[in-house]
């Protein structure tokens, strides 16, 4: 999108009961709910301050004046992840390994959702948008429908926010002022907002995601997945905390939970199907570094879609010739090919 | 028929969301470090501008999001002024629509 323009590509699964949104506040209780009907017991309101380590290893965990030894512990902290770092797993990331999240709940009535989106009850609808909104920084914008609302948000590189000087919840007004955006969220009303650090590093955040007594899923781990189209994160840390739970299942037939114990989560991971894809598009980071797909690129397609589609009698050219006039004096051939290489070798 | 644009800030966003307070400084900036900090990225990276500059760093904890990306652009971009943890177990923020 431009500030005043916007080109889209649409698709219609032929079957859209693969992918479902859900309301974390309701799906992670009833996840919770179903640990606990299988034995878990669940202590929530609880922080834990510190890991206990003896012989190398981790032996239990410290919140506030309780200690409790364990013979494992899965972290899954987050994308700060204070415990992966106090057990030598990690150092602190980069902020250009990170991004800011952020986003708008804006309740609106089923039918008006399923009218504006075209859907029918039960079906929903995810748009991705990039250019205007991020304001030439690395980043987009989000929109998808839940039943009686709309989730809209942003996800700016920690990098470019702070250096640029842009405060990042700026970014919120820029994409729901397009009038693109306005057209979709129109008599709705914000109920919620919230804001999510994003770890874009990848499974290489940690230099393994076990040690002796502990593994890590989640952000915590970099289980997440932004590959410029889809952005993954809850299916991954759900299925990284499942290969965490086997390979625990099977140290304790064992009844060894050293770090060699432990080490098959890793083999887990890289075998999952969920997961591999994190692996898959491992360059996606570095080419979405890329400011060009951000500012150039989003005004040359919306600029070539405008000379192509408006009819004003000043005559046409031929598409390619056009794209090719819109390049002139902001983008080299060079670099064009290049991005364009780059990006079929890296999806 | 025109319909209504719901006007947003960072004021009424703020608004719908729960805190609850944290007596313990979950947050603490060694503010001396800042007035010498020439980035200053926690003005910018934070999504509810807990951090805010009038003469010198001065930070709010009840509004924060719990993110951590302060952290990390305090010790990597600025003057390593800021330790940041979770609230204490059962305060902070909490979502509940999204």
């Amino acid at each position: 999108m431009t500030a005043d323009s916007s080109f889209s590509i649409e698709y219609e699964s032929k079957d859209p009961t693969g992918s479902f949104t859900s309301i974390r506040a309701k799906f992670d209780k009833w996840l919770a709910e179903q640990a606990e009907k299988a034995g878990a017991s669940l202590i929530t309101d609880s922080r834990v301050d510190d890991l206990v380590t003896e012989g190398g290893r981790v032996r239990g965990i410290i919140a506030g004046q309780d200690k409790i030894p364990t013979d494992a512990v899965i972290a899954c902290d987050g994308t700060t992840t204070s415990l992966a770092r106090r057990a030598g797993l990690a150092t602190m990331l980069e902020p250009e390994e990170v991004s800011m999240g952020m986003k708008d709940v804006v309740e609106l009535p089923a039918e008006r959702i399923e009218e504006r989106f075209g859907l029918e009850p039960g079906e929903g609808a995810a748009h991705v948008f990039v250019g205007d909104c991020s304001g030439g920084l690395r980043g987009g914008g989000f929109l998808y429908t839940n039943k009686d609302s709309l989730a809209l948000g942003m996800v700016v590189g920690a990098d470019d926010t702070s250096t640029k000087a842009v405060p990042s919840h700026t970014f919120m007004d820029r994409l729901r002022n397009h009038r693109r955006v306005q057209r979709l969220i129109r008599d709705g009303k914000t109920i919620e907002y919230d804001a999510h650090m994003i770890p874009e590093a990848g499974p290489k955040m940690l230099t393994r995601p076990y040690t002796g007594g502990m593994l890590v899923a989640g952000d915590a781990a970099g289980h997440l997945l932004n590959n410029g189209y889809t952005f993954r994160g809850v299916d991954m840390a759900i299925v990284s905390g499942v290969a965490a739970a086997q390979t625990i299942l099977e140290a304790r037939k064992r009844k060894d939970y050293s770090a060699q114990s432990l080490q098959n989560y890793e083999r887990k991971l890289r075998e999952e199907p969920a997961l591999r894809d994190m692996y898959t598009f491992s360059k996606v980071p570095r080419y979405l570094r890329n400011n060009r797909l951000y500012n150039v690129y989003p005004e040359l397609v919306c600029n070539a879609a405008e000379a192509v589609y408006r009819v004003d009698g000043n005559g046409k050219r031929k598409i390619y010739k056009e794209i090719r006039a819109q390049t002139k004096g902001k983008v080299s051939t060079m670099s064009l090919i290049r991005d364009l290489l780059a990006g079929a070798r890296t999806f | 028929m025109s319909a209504q644009q719901e006007e947003m800030s960072l004021d009424k966003r703020l608004a719908l969301v729960s805190f609850s307070k944290d007596p313990e400084p979950f947050i603490v900036v060694d503010t001396k470090l800042c007035v010498e900090c020439e980035k200053k990225p926690c003005l910018y990276i934070c999504p509810a501008q807990v951090y805010s500059w009038q003469d010198q760093l001065t930070y709010k904890t009840e509004g924060c999001m719990e993110t951590g990306a302060c952290l990390i652009v305090c010790h990597k971009i600025g003057a390593k002024a800021i330790s940041w943890k979770y609230p204490s177990g059962g305060k902070g923020v909490s979502f509940k629509l999204g």
